[in-house]
C-alpha cells in the first residue's frame, strides 16, 4: 500500500513539474496558481518520501528496498534512518530536499515576480531530471516478488545517532545550492537589477551552514566510530563534500562584498554554478560507485551513466548560459594594494585553486585507470602537501581582512595589531621551544591564535560593546573568523602533537598513560538486541578518587556478519584520550591509546562557524 | 583571451565527463582492481601435486604451451559454479594445459571435492599456505589466469567463469 502511495505521488510530482516547465512556453498562469502548483508538487514529493519512511517504520518487507536494508529487530531510530541509509532512499531524500527548497523559495517576498517564476522553473527542471533518475534506475518502491517476513538488516556501521542525521543535513547543504544555481541562472536570463544577489546571499549562507554541519557530523562520526583515532582521512567522499564547501565559502564572501561591480557579479554567477555542479558531481561519484572509500556504496554502471548525464546537462547548461549571457555592465572593481576587496579577491582565487587541487586528486585515479589500466590511490600525503600550503596565505589574509577598509589602503589601529602579532609570535616560539619543535605545529598555532587575537582586537577597537542582537550581527564576521582560528588550533594540535602508545595487556594489568595509572579491569561479553558487544573496561587514573571508567571494544552484528570497532574516548577540555581494543594474542589483548590534544577545539570552532552562519542569514 | 577563460569550465567539464564515461563503459568495478601482472611474465612458483607429493610443477614446466591457471578451494562456492565449465574447456581445447591450484584447503577436503565434482585439471598443485596466490596477486577465489606460450599472463578473471565470459573473453584468446 505504502509503495503504491509513494510511487504514484512521486510520479504525479514529476508530472506537475513537467507541466510547470511547459507552462513557460505554452500555457500561461497567474502567479498565485503557479506557486500553488509548486507547493503541491513539493508536498507530493514529501508524501512519497514519508510513505517510504512509514514502510521502514512498520517493517513492510513486501517492499524490496525495506527488505534489503531493514530488520524488525532494529531500534526505531535506525529504522527511520534506514530510509536514507541506502541508495534509492537517499536519492528520494535528495529530491525531497530539492522540493522543500522550492517550497520555501515560493514564499519569498519583495522579489520580481517573473524572476521568481523563472527560478522555480529551473528548480522544476532539476526536479524532473532527478525524479526520472529515481523512477528509472533507483525506484525504492519496487515490490518483492516473493513473500518474506524478515529483512536483511542495515549496515551496522550506520547504526549510530550521529550518522543517522549526518546524510540529511549534508544533503540540505548540497541540494541547497540548487536554489542558488537556479537564482544565478535566472539572474543571467533576466539581467534586470541586482536584487537577485541579496536573495542568493541568504540561500547560499543557509546551504553553506548546513554543509558545514553535515561535514562536521560526518567527521565526528569517523572520529569515534571508525576507531582510527583521526577525524579526517582525505577519503574521496570527504573530498567530494569539501569541494562545494570551499567553493561555497568563496561564494559567501563574494556575496558579502558585492557593491554592484560587474567583474564580481560574473564571478558570483560562476561560483553559484560551480557549487551546484560540484554537488551533483559528488552525487555522481558517490552513487556510481566509481571511487572506493570508507563509504561502502554499491556500484551500478547504468545509474552512473544516468547521473553523469544529469551532471553534464546541468553543468553544461549552467556554464553555457554563463558564456552566452554576460551580466550587465556596471561599476568597475575598486582594487587597491591592500583593501577589503583585494583581500577577498585573493582569498577567492586561493579557494578556487584549493578546490581544483582537491578535484584533481580525487579524479586522478579515474584518469590513470582509464589511460594506463593501473589502480592508484591518492591519499593524505598529496592533499596535505598541496592543499594546506595553498590555504596558509589565505588564512593570513583572513586574519586581517575584517579590519581592512573598502576604499583606502589604510589599516586602522595598525599599531595595536603589530604589537599583538609580535607578542603572540614570541609566546608561540617559547611554547615550541619547550615542546618538540615542529614547523607545521609552529605555523598552525601562530596562525590560529593570530586569527583569534586579531578578530578580538578588531571587535574591541572598532565597535562599542553592547549586548543586543544588532551588535552580534555586526561583529558576526569576526566571530566566524574566531571559530576558524579555534578550529585551526585544534586541527594543528590534534594532528601534529598526537601521541600513540601501544600495550599488550592481561586483564587486571596496570599501565601508564600520560603520567596517570590506568587499570585494565576486565573483558566483558554481552548480548544486545541486534548485536553482541565485546568490551574492554578500563579505569583511568585509578589512584585518585575521581577515576573515570572507559569502555572500548567491538560490536558483532550477526545479521550482516559485520564487526565494528567502538573506541572508548575520555574527553577532557584540553585532550581526548582515545582507547582502541585490538585482538587477543597469546592471552594478551592489544590495546592502543592515542592522546589527541585539543580535539574539542575543532568541534568548538565548527560550532562557532555554524552559529555565525545562522546569524548571517538573519542579517540583510 | 576573455572568451577562453570563460570556456575553461566547459572544457574541464567535457574532459571529466569523457573520462568518467569511458570508465563506466569499460565495465570496470572499483572493487576489482586491475592486475599489475597483466602482459608480464608469469611469477615463479613451485608446487607439489595434490595426489603425489613427489610430483612437482615449476614455472618452466608450463613454458611453450598455453596454460589456464585456476585458483580454487573446496570451501569456495562460486568455484563450484564454474567447475563444470573446465570440463567443457578441456574437451574443446585438448592442447590447452589446465593447471588448478588448490588454495588454503586441507588435502582431504580438496580430494573429496574433486572426487564428487570430477577433476578437470591436467595437474592440481597444492597452495596450502597461499604463497603462490600471493605471487599471482589473487584477490579472492576463484581467479583464473591465461598464460601464453611465451610465459606471459594475457588474461585474468576475478570471480567465476560463465558461459558468456568464456565465449566472449577467453575463447578469442585461445
Amino acid at each position: 500500500m505504502s509503495s503504491l502511495v509513494g510511487f504514484s505521488s512521486l510520479v504525479l510530482a514529476i508530472g506537475i513539474n513537467f507541466y510547470l516547465f511547459l507552462s513557460r512556453y505554452i500555457f500561461k498562469f497567474q502567479k498565485q496558481k503557479f506557486n500553488l502548483f509548486i507547493r503541491f508538487s513539493s508536498l507530493l514529493t514529501l508524501l512519497s518520501f514519508f510513505s517510504l519512511m512509514y514502510a521502514y517504520v512498520v517493517s513492510d518487507f513486501s517492499i524490496y528496498n525495506v527488505f534489503q536494508n531493514s530488520h524488525s529487530n532494529k531500534p526505531l531510530i535506525y529504522k527511520i534512518s534506514g530510509t536514507w541509509g541506502n541508495h534509492e532512499g537517499s536519492m528520494l531524500l535528495w529530491l525531497s530536499i530539492l522540493s522543500i527548497f522550492s517550497f520555501f523559495f515560493s514564499f519569498t517576498k519583495n522579489i520580481d515576480e517573473s524572476f521568481q517564476r523563472l527560478t522555480l522553473i529551473i528548480q522544476s527542471l532539476l526536479h524532473i531530471l532527478f525524479g526520472l533518475f529515481i523512477v528509472f534506475t533507483s525506484n525504492p518502491f519496487l515490490v518483492n516478488s516473493i513473500l518474506v517476513n524478515e529483512g536483511l538488516g542495515l549496515n551496522p556501521i550506520l547504526q549510530d545517532p550521529g550518522l543517522a542525521v549526518h546524510p540529511p543535513i549534508l544533503y540540505v547543504g548540497y541540494v541547497g545550492y540548487s536554489i542558488v544555481f537556479s537564482i544565478a541562472i535566472a539572474g543571467l536570463f533576466q539581467n534586470t537589477d541586482d536584487e537577485w544577489l541579496y536573495v542568493a546571499k541568504k540561500w547560499s549562507l543557509i546551504s553553506w551552514t548546513f554543509l558545514t554541519g553535515g561535514i562536521a557530523l560526518g567527521s565526528y562520526w569517523a572520529y569515534y566510530e571508525l576507531g582510527w583515532g583521526g577525524w579526517w582521512f582525505w577519503d574521496p567522499v570527504e573530498n567530494i563534500s569539501l569541494m562545494p564547501w570551499i567553493a561555497g565559502l568563496a561564494l559567501v564572501h563574494s556575496l558579502m562584498m558585492v557593491r554592484g561591480e560587474q567583474a564580481i557579479k560574473k564571478w558570483i554567477v560562476f561560483l553559484s554554478i560551480l557549487c551546484f555542479s560540484l554537488s551533483v558531481f559528488g552525487t555522481f561519484l558517490v552513487r556510481s560507485g566509481i571511487l572506493t572509500s570508507v563509504h561502502s556504496f554499491t556500484a551500478d554502471a547504468s545509474r552512473g551513466i544516468f547521473i553523469l548525464l544529469i551532471f553534464f546537462i546541468v553543468t553544461g547548461f549552467g556554464f553555457l548560459v554563463f558564456l552566452l549571457k554576460e551580466p550587465k555592465k556596471s561599476n568597475t572593481l575598486n582594487l587597491l594594494f591592500i583593501n577589503k576587496v583585494s583581500a577577498i579577491v585573493i582569498n577567492n582565487i586561493l579557494m578556487i585553486i584549493a578546490t581544483l587541487t582537491i578535484l584533481l586528486g580525487t579524479i586522478y585515479p579515474i584518469i590513470i585507470e582509464v589511460l594506463y589500466n593501473k589502480r592508484i590511490s591518492v591519499g593524505g600525503p598529496y592533499f596535505n602537501s598541496t592543499v594546506i600550503p595553498i590555504m596558509i596565505p589565505g588564512f593570513l589574509l583572513m586574519s586581517i581582512a575584517p579590519i581592512l577598509s573598502w576604499q583606502t589602503n589604510k589599516i586602522q589601529n595598525s599599531k595595536k595589531y603589530a604589537i599583538g602579532f609580535i607578542m603572540l609570535s614570541i609566546l608561540v616560539l617559547i611554547q615550541s621551544y619547550f615542546s618538540d619543535f615542529n614547523t607545521w605545529g609552529f605555523v598552525g598555532l601562530l596562525l590560529g591564535f593570530w586569527i583569534i587575537l586579531a578578530s578580538i582586537i578588531a571587535i574591541f577597537s572598532s565597535y562599542k560593546v553592547k549586548f543586543n542582537i544588532k551588535f552580534f550581527q555586526i561583529i558576526n564576521p569576526h566571530i566566524a573568523h574566531i571559530g576558524v582560528g579555534i578550529a585551526i588550533v585544534g586541527i594543528t594540535c590534534s594532528s601534529v602533537f598526537q601521541n600513540e602508545l601501544d600495550f599488550n595487556l592481561n586483564e587486571g594489568d596496570k599501565f601508564n598513560v600520560n603520567g596517570k595509572t590506568v587499570l585494565f579491569q576486565e573483558i566483558e561479553n554481552t548480548n544486545k538486541i541486534n548485536y553482541q558487544a565485546l568490551r574492554g573496561k578500563f579505569i583511568f587514573d585509578i589512584e585518585k578518587n575521581q577515576s573515570k571508567k572507559i569502555e572500548a571494544g567491538k560490536n558483532y552484528y550477526p545479521v550482516s556478519k559485520m564487526i565494528t570497532s567502538e573506541a572508548g574516548i575520555l574527553h577532557q577540555w584540553n585532550k581526548d584520550i582515545y582507547f582502541i581494543l585490538g585482538d587477543q594474542k597469546n592471552n594478551e589483548w592489544f590495546v592502543k591509546v592515542l592522546i589527541n590534544p585539543f580535539v574539542s577545539f575543532i568541534w568548538l570552532g565548527v560550532a562557532i562557524m555554524i552559529y555565525s552562519g545562522f546569524i548571517a542569514v538573519t542579517r540583510r | 583571451m576573455n572568451r577562453i577563460i570563460i570556456l575553461t569550465p566547459l572544457i574541464i567539464l567535457f574532459i571529466i565527463c569523457i573520462f568518467s564515461l569511458t570508465y563506466l563503459l569499460s565495465g570496470k568495478d572499483p572493487n576489482k582492481p586491475p592486475s599489475a601482472l597483466l602482459y608480464k611474465d608469469v611469477p615463479n612458483f613451485e608446487s607439489s601435486s595434490l595426489y603425489n607429493e613427489k610430483e612437482i610443477i615449476k614455472t618452466r614446466d608450463i613454458k611453450n604451451t598455453k596454460t589456464l591457471i585456476n585458483f580454487f578451494a573446496s570451501w569456495c562456492s562460486p568455484c563450484k559454479i564454474e567447475h563444470p565449465l573446465f570440463f567443457e574447456i578441456g574437451k574443446k581445447y585438448p592442447e590447452l594445459y589446465l593447471l588448478g591450484f588448490n588454495h588454503k584447503d586441507p588435502t582431504s577436503d580438496a580430494k573429496k571435492y574433486l572426487e564428487e565434482d570430477g577433476n578437470p585439471y591436467d595437474f592440481v598443485g597444492v597452495d596450502s599456505d597461499g604463497l603462490i596466490a600471493l605471487e599471482f596477486g589473487v584477490f579472492g577465489l576463484p581467479e583464473t589466469y591465461l598464460i601464453n606460450e611465451d610465459g606471459k599472463i594475457i588474461y585474468k578473471l576475478m570471480g567465476p567463469i560463465t558461459t558468456d565470459i568464456l565465449k566472449n573473453e577467453i575463447e578469442p584468446l585461445l
